[in-house]
């Protein structure tokens, strides 16, 4: 321990000893809790508690706990927990009767804080932290705590149950795995005291007609299998698993979804040979006595199985496609096109069930579109999908919602009223739908799809969130329709689409939502990024007035709208695609862009706009823009002059970024400093022209990096010392160069760099010639700087000793009605 | 059996991150999103992962609404929605939705900033997490589905700060956030109708607490802010973006136009423009003052208080800054503090709460030497003042919004445990209702009783107001109809109207009583008797004495038997039917009494 802190610590446990005095808030003693831990891993803590009497002092106070306040109590519970994880602490705490006070039936259960959930939860944390060795175990076999737990199970406090079944899967695991020497054995005798006891409770719970404790008891069996993979679980599930499986005999089932998730950790589990135990035969037992919306879960969770047998992982997939397999059946006209689940005989579902109630369809639908969404991502992906039927399925399922389906049925009808206008339904049918495009299907199938969406972006009942949906669904539509391998051009049939959407996208950028005109940006910038190369796709664009428009949002009311609009202007003019036609005759339009991009740089007051015109011109630079390039000096030094003015850190260390762009074209990537090419000869990279280093004086790069560095904001300094550290190591062999003798300009560089040391980066470094400036980059202690940098800003105050100095100052200071907030 | 339930996952017996779970009749809501500034790891989040074992967080919550704000109040909302996955709708007022991505922003800088933090939000983030947001109107009833809507009510507090209540069916509860039950110099007081909800959850930061006047903790603040630029002083603000910050500088604005101060007053997070705006934007959530004057003048838009560049710090003479960020813990605000932190000329005020571990806590907890990076050591001469200018409900406040609402329960929460306790049985005795004030993660549970709605049909209705008894509120009436039940929903109907509907055909349903009368007569002669007896009693109705012996009155029909077993005494069979029910009982009472003596 700094002895900075060994000097504080009597003074800070004397506090806490004495309830008098409040003590700052929870979060000062959750974080000395993170020190000590942090204390404990590198030294003894036996030996801390003997230098340090104040600390047994403080715990021994809490065994007459009539004043303490229950944090302070919380807190020693943890404290003593932490201390005794060391066997040898443990056992001295044990002399002291410390632990049996704290932890015993005499114990914290005795006082009047019990009462109070943190000193619950204190006291199992404390125990959890404690078992950690076989001395352990034996003192909560003795003390009864086991009991204690036991009954915590049922805790009001969900944290307090929660970390009390979790503290019983540790002290099972430790006990099980210190115990079994060998094979393990099914003679519950033969185990461990700990583990039978727990072992017992958890049948015999499963025993219970109480629903909650047969909760409990499956809780505990999940997480042990979820984190236990040794042999004794399966012994352990060998003795369990008829207890679990006579819960399947009840009716109804008790604590489903507890059942549902033992079953699928158990099946994860790498020890167990499922054929052999049953499980198989339960899980199916499950699927199908289970509602549609219970065995929904467990049906997807089957499905991610990596082993599982062939007609189950069939039987679950059929559970997931039931809902979609009825809305298909209510939907179609026979003869139609193939449905879901055809010719299987045993539906569990049927229609009606489906339409009982509206809350009970939507929920069903969305979480089945979930589900499918999900599976299909996996690799674990059936197959083959019934790709065909579920795109058919999604396209109905958007037609019931917006009231474009033409139901044969009178069920058909019921459908439609009830998920008209549901725009639950309606998010989770476009994200299905989006996800469908990898598989595609039939032409005809997918021009449904392309008319669904219009349909659905078109409408002026569809909310923002829904279109922003159907944008990302189309593009991802557009993106895989009739994908070759070779070719990325679109279709025929998507240009034919194009033409129909962009007039409706020109109506979307025009929407008084401010979130529906940036999704249309998005969607656009994306489109261009994708297609702006393709002759079909900009000749659909350019004879629509989408770019006009796109252009206009630059002054939109909303920043968000006009960061996108930033960027779908930039890429337009990266592909040529810019409002007003640009020919080589008539530069102004785009050198317009150039200059109202620059405008928003220096004039807008929010952020976003003024990052994505960095963002901009940072890619313009890179990809040699033609704007950029017609005269590249004059560009940099007016993007750095408006950046360095910029109150927003995240502007400034874009506009390094940009410096350094620029600097890596005019002198090459930066030399790699990886220990493999030590033995490889120099890459030889140029010195730079010395009129190049007239640019960086004259820019002013140099003066921006410089100032830079001491920017109140770290990632600001940290990225300036990076380009000056390229810009030392670029300019190292001009160093070489100079003439020995009396440099003219050292008088100067030292004036520089006494005022930079006082802290006036504010003040202008004057005009510095290239000399001037390699001196002060070698006077830097650049790398000493990149190492303070990387430590958070807060460093100082987050450490310990700050901490514990916090907490004594506050003390007195607090008074009754401190409690404040923003 | 319907029930509400309530789960706070912070903001249970403490002044923390607010989150809360209430579950009405199955529909599952969170209230609010908090974070807390004093962790920089997932403790500052509140742990979502109990919100529910089983199933997507999309499909079981139903909504989350956001009552203001303020980060511990919607400081997570990205990270819930963009990082644990909650993909459905969030609410919250207009203001709020135009302001929270300022705040989110500022603070995702100052976190990434401050520890280069990856694992956090990023901008485009809170961007696609704001357009999961439906902004409401105030009093507007928003329906969240068929069975769900919630409704805002104006809570004072900060700009765009709202009371939610949630209804589903007949069940309701009444969610605060913060609020503020006096007005303050740019918003009103808090206001919610008398919507005697099943529950009103109640935020409790000052729930022992009789306030004073916000005007002395404001002289205070100008006195202090004066006396430093008259000595040639500095005085520095740290504050957040927006909110506290508005506030101040109206209050400085109006002060140096009153005094005609020339003192130069900065802004430097560039932020105010914005944030200006959007008081300006909002103006009706502001108060009557501010909107009345707004004709003659915005308030908001600031003659004194200039633009911040970085080279002002170093300039002479006095000045007043406000800076970002408000605990002192990085950026501007604290490098302009510490270059003025050496002179005891100069001021730092601190108008909110600093956790542990920033640079504001530690001067406003009195230390005066710093240890900074590279082991300098920085001392603060300069004068270091805490000042709070939180607007929440006191007690009185508190139990002055319970007794508005008339809410059946209360709940409190945003406060500590051992002020609840007071607050508690102080509720308890007045408003005779239980009072409820569980930690973060503990269950109330309140079972409800519910009211379910029934349509009476105008044909008996009026015929109600034809027998000319006009309804009353509060005198509660008989009304005799059928009530049908159909598509799940109730209709009361006369029985006519219901047979009909129905195609149901009427049984007439007959009572019989038998009367003993001691009389040795014949039964021909009894009935005479009777007959003489009521038709002299009963002047006003129809009695006949018909052919076959018996007796009528209306419809009540009397026959006269000999007892079986004693021939002195003889059996009145009195029979009527449902409607002269009255009638009927009247007779049978009336013979019971037995017939006057006859002249022998």
């Amino acid at each position: 321990m700094d002895p900075e802190c060994s000097r504080l610590l009597p003074a800070l446990c004397a506090v806490l000893a004495d309830p008098r005095q409040l003590v700052a808030d929870d979060t000062c003693l959750e974080k000395l809790l993170d020190w000590f831990k942090t204390v404990m891993e590198t030294e003894s803590s036996l030996q801390l508690l003997q230098d340090h009497p104040c600390l047994m002092e403080l715990l021994s106070h809490v065994l007459k706990p009539q004043d303490m306040s229950p944090r302070v109590l919380s807190f020693a519970l943890r404290l003593v927990g932490i201390f005794a994880a060391q066997e040898d602490c443990f056992q001295y705490l044990q002399q002291g009767e410390l632990l049996l006070g704290l932890f015993g039936e005499t114990g914290a259960l005795s006082w009047a804080a019990w009462s109070v959930p943190s000193v619950r939860s204190g006291w199992i944390q404390g125990l959890c932290s404690l078992v950690r060795h076989p001395s352990a175990l034996h003192f909560l076999a003795d003390s009864g705590a086991v009991d204690t737990i036991f009954s915590l199970q049922g805790d009001p406090s969900l944290f307090v149950a929660s970390a009390a079944s979790q503290l019983l899967v540790h002290i099972l695991a430790l006990a099980m795995q210190g115990g079994a020497s060998g094979s393990p054995t099914r003679e519950a005798a033969a185990w461990p005291v700990c583990a039978q006891k727990i072992v017992n409770h958890v049948e015999e719970s499963l025993h219970s007609k109480a629903t909650p404790q047969v909760t409990q008891a499956l809780n505990v069996l999940t997480t042990t299998f979820g984190r236990c993979h040794s042999p004794w679980t399966r012994v352990l599930w060998e003795r369990l698993s008829p207890s679990v499986a006579c819960l399947f005999e009840r009716d109804p089932i008790p604590a489903v979804h507890s059942l549902m998730d033992l079953l699928l950790s158990v099946a994860r589990s790498p020890v167990l040979n499922f054929s052999a135990c049953g499980l198989w035969e339960m899980l199916a037992q499950t699927l199908n006595r289970l509602s549609p919306t219970q065995a929904g879960p467990l049906a997807l969770g089957t499905l991610k199985l990596q082993h599982c047998p062939q007609e189950l992982r069939t039987r679950a997939f059929s559970v997931l496609l039931q809902p979609l397999a009825c809305i298909l059946k209510a939907t179609t006209q026979a003869p139609g096109p193939p449905g879901l689940l055809d010719g299987a005989a045993d539906s569990l579902l049927t229609v009606d069930t489906l339409l009982s109630s509206k809350s009970t369809c939507v929920g069903l639908l969305c979480q089945t579109l979930a589900h499918l969404e999900e599976l299909q991502m996996l690799p674990q992906c059936p197959s083959p999908w019934p790709q065909v039927p579920l795109l058919g399925a999604a396209v109905t399922i958007l037609r019931l919602c917006d009231g474009s389906a033409d139901p044969s049925s009178s069920v058909g009808g019921r459908l439609c009223g009830t998920l008209g206008g549901c725009v639950r339904v309606q998010r989770a049918a476009l994200d299905f739908l989006g996800t469908l495009s990898q598989g595609m299907g039939p032409l005809e199938l997918v021009l449904e799809v392309f008319a669904v969406l219009l349909k659905t972006l078109e409408s002026p009942e569809s909310s923002p969130m829904v279109l922003k949906k159907a944008f990302q669904a189309t593009l991802r539509w557009l993106q895989n329709s009739h994908k070759t391998p070779s070719c990325s051009d679109l279709s025929a049939d998507a240009l034919l689409f194009l033409g129909e959407l962009f007039p409706i996208l020109q109506k979307r950028l025009c929407s008084p939502c401010w979130e529906v005109r940036d999704s249309a940006l998005e969607f656009l910038t994306h489109l261009i990024r994708h297609w702006g190369g393709q002759a079909d796709f900009r000749e659909a664009l350019r004879s629509s007035e989408v770019p006009a428009f796109a252009h206009q949002l630059l002054q939109d009311p909303e920043s968000y709208v006009r960061a996108s609009a930033v960027g779908a202007a930039g890429q337009l003019s990266t592909r040529g695609l810019q409002a007003a036609p640009t020919s080589p005759e008539n530069p102004q339009a785009q050198q317009g862009l150039l200059m109202d991009l620059m405008h928003i740089l220096s004039t807008d007051s929010e952020g976003f706009p003024r990052r994505a015109v960095l963002r901009v011109f940072t890619e313009w630079l890179r990809d040699g823009h033609a704007d950029v390039v017609q005269d590249t000096e004059w560009f940099v030094a007016t993007v750095l002059q408006a950046v360095s003015r910029d109150l927003d850190w995240e502007v400034r260390v874009q506009g390094l970024e940009l410096a350094q762009v620029f600097l890596i074209q005019a002198m090459g990537q930066p030399s790699l400093r990886c220990p493999y090419t030590v033995g490889l000869p120099e890459a030889t990279s140029p010195s730079p022209h010395p009129e190049f280093l007239q640019t960086l004086c004259r820019l002013p790069l140099f003066e921006f990096a410089f100032c830079a560095l001491l920017d109140c904001d770290r990632p600001v300094a940290q990225k300036a010392c990076d380009l000056l550290l390229f810009l030392r190591d670029k300019t190292s062999s001009c160093s070489g160069t100079q003439e020995v003798g009396d440099n003219p300009s050292s008088a100067s560089v030292e004036a520089v760099l006494q005022r930079w040391r006082e802290g006036e980066q504010g003040q202008l470094l004057g005009d510095l010639d290239p000399e001037a400036m390699l001196a002060i980059l070698r006077s830097l202690d650049l790398e000493g700087l990149q190492d303070k940098l990387a430590k958070s800003s807060d460093h100082v105050e987050k450490s310990p000793q700050s901490l514990l100095q916090d907490m004594l100052a506050t003390v007195g200071i607090l008074e009754e009605n401190e409690a404040d907030c923003y | 059996m319907p029930e509400i339930r309530v789960t706070p996952l912070g903001a249970g017996q403490d002044v923390g991150r607010s989150c809360i779970l209430v579950s009405i009749s199955g529909k599952n809501v969170m209230l609010d999103c908090g974070m807390h500034m004093g962790y920089n790891d997932d403790r500052r989040f509140p742990d979502f992962s109990y919100i529910t074992q089983s199933g997507r967080l999309t499909d079981f919550l139903d909504c989350v609404i956001i009552s203001h704000f303020h980060l511990d109040h919607c400081g997570a909302l990205p990270y819930f929605s963009e990082m644990v996955g909650y993909d459905g709708p969030i609410y919250m007022t207009h203001p709020t939705q135009a302001i929270c991505p300022i705040l989110l922003e500022d603070y995702r800088k100052i976190a990434v900033d401050k520890k280069g933090e990856a694992n956090f939000f990023t901008s485009q983030m809170i961007k696609d997490c704001m357009k999961k947001v439906v902004a409401v109107h105030l009093h507007q009833t928003v329906q969240v589905d068929d069975e769900l809507e919630i409704k805002a009510y104006y809570a004072g507090h900060v700009l765009g700060a709202a009371m939610f209540q949630i209804k589903v069916g007949s069940e309701s509860v009444v969610y605060t956030g913060d609020y503020n039950m006096t007005p303050d110099r740019h918003l009103g007081a808090a206001w919610i109708d008398k919507c005697r909800p099943n529950l009103l959850i109640t935020e409790s930061t000052y729930a022992t607490t009789i306030r004073d006047s916000k005007r002395c903790r404001e002289r205070d603040f100008l006195k202090k802010v004066h006396e430093t630029v008259e000595r040639g002083g500095k005085v520095l603000i740290p504050v957040f973006a927006l909110g506290r910050a508005q506030e101040l500088c109206i209050l400085l604005e109006t002060f140096w136009e009153r005094m005609n101060l020339k003192v130069p007053i900065y802004f430097s997070t560039g932020l105010t423009e914005k944030a200006n705006h959007y008081y300006k934007l909002f103006i009706t959530w502001t108060n009557q003052k501010i909107r009345k004057t707004f004709v003659q003048r915005n308030m908001f838009e600031f003659k004194h208080i200039k633009a911040f560049d970085r080279t002002f710090a170093d300039n002479p003479g006095p000045m007043v800054v406000f800076a970002t960020p408000g605990m002192l813990h990085a950026g501007q605000s604290l490098q302009i503090f510490r270059k003025w932190a050496g002179n005891e000329k100069n001021m730092v005020i601190m108008p909110g709460y600093c956790v542990q571990g920033t640079v504001g806590h530690k001067i406003l907890s009195g230390q005066r030497k710093l240890e900074m990076e590279g082991r300098q050591v920085l001392e603060v001469k300069m004068q270091v003042e805490y000042m709070s200018f939180s607007a929440h409900a006191d007690a009185k406040g508190i139990m002055q919004l319970v007794g508005q609402a008339e809410p059946e329960s209360v709940l409190l929460v945003h406060g500590e445990a051992k002020k609840m306790e007071f607050l508690r049985q102080k509720i308890e005795q007045e408003f005779r209702v239980s009072c409820y004030m569980p930690a973060n993660g503990e269950t109330v549970t309140l079972p409800t009783s519910p009211s379910i709605p029934v349509g009476i049909s105008l044909g008996l209705l009026k015929r109600e107001m034809v027998q000319g008894l006009l309804p009353e509120a509060k005198k509660p009436r008989l009304l005799h109809g059928t009530l049908i039940m159909k598509d799940s929903s109730f209709r009361l109907v006369s029985s006519e109207q219901a047979l009909k509907e129905l195609g149901l055909a009427e049984h007439q349903l007959r009572f019989t009583c038998r009367v003993h009368l001691q009389d040795t007569r014949k039964e021909q002669e009894t009935a005479l008797r009777v007959y003489s007896h009521l038709k002299s009693t009963l002047k006003d109705h129809c009695v006949q004495h018909l052919p076959d012996g018996s007796v009528t009155v209306e419809s009540i029909l009397i026959q006269a038997a000999a007892h079986s077993e004693d021939p002195g005494t003889k059996v009145l069979l009195v029979s009527w039917t449902y409607q002269d029910e009255e009638l009927g009982s009247f007779l049978t009472a009336l013979l019971k009494n037995g017939l006057p003596q006859a002249p022998s």
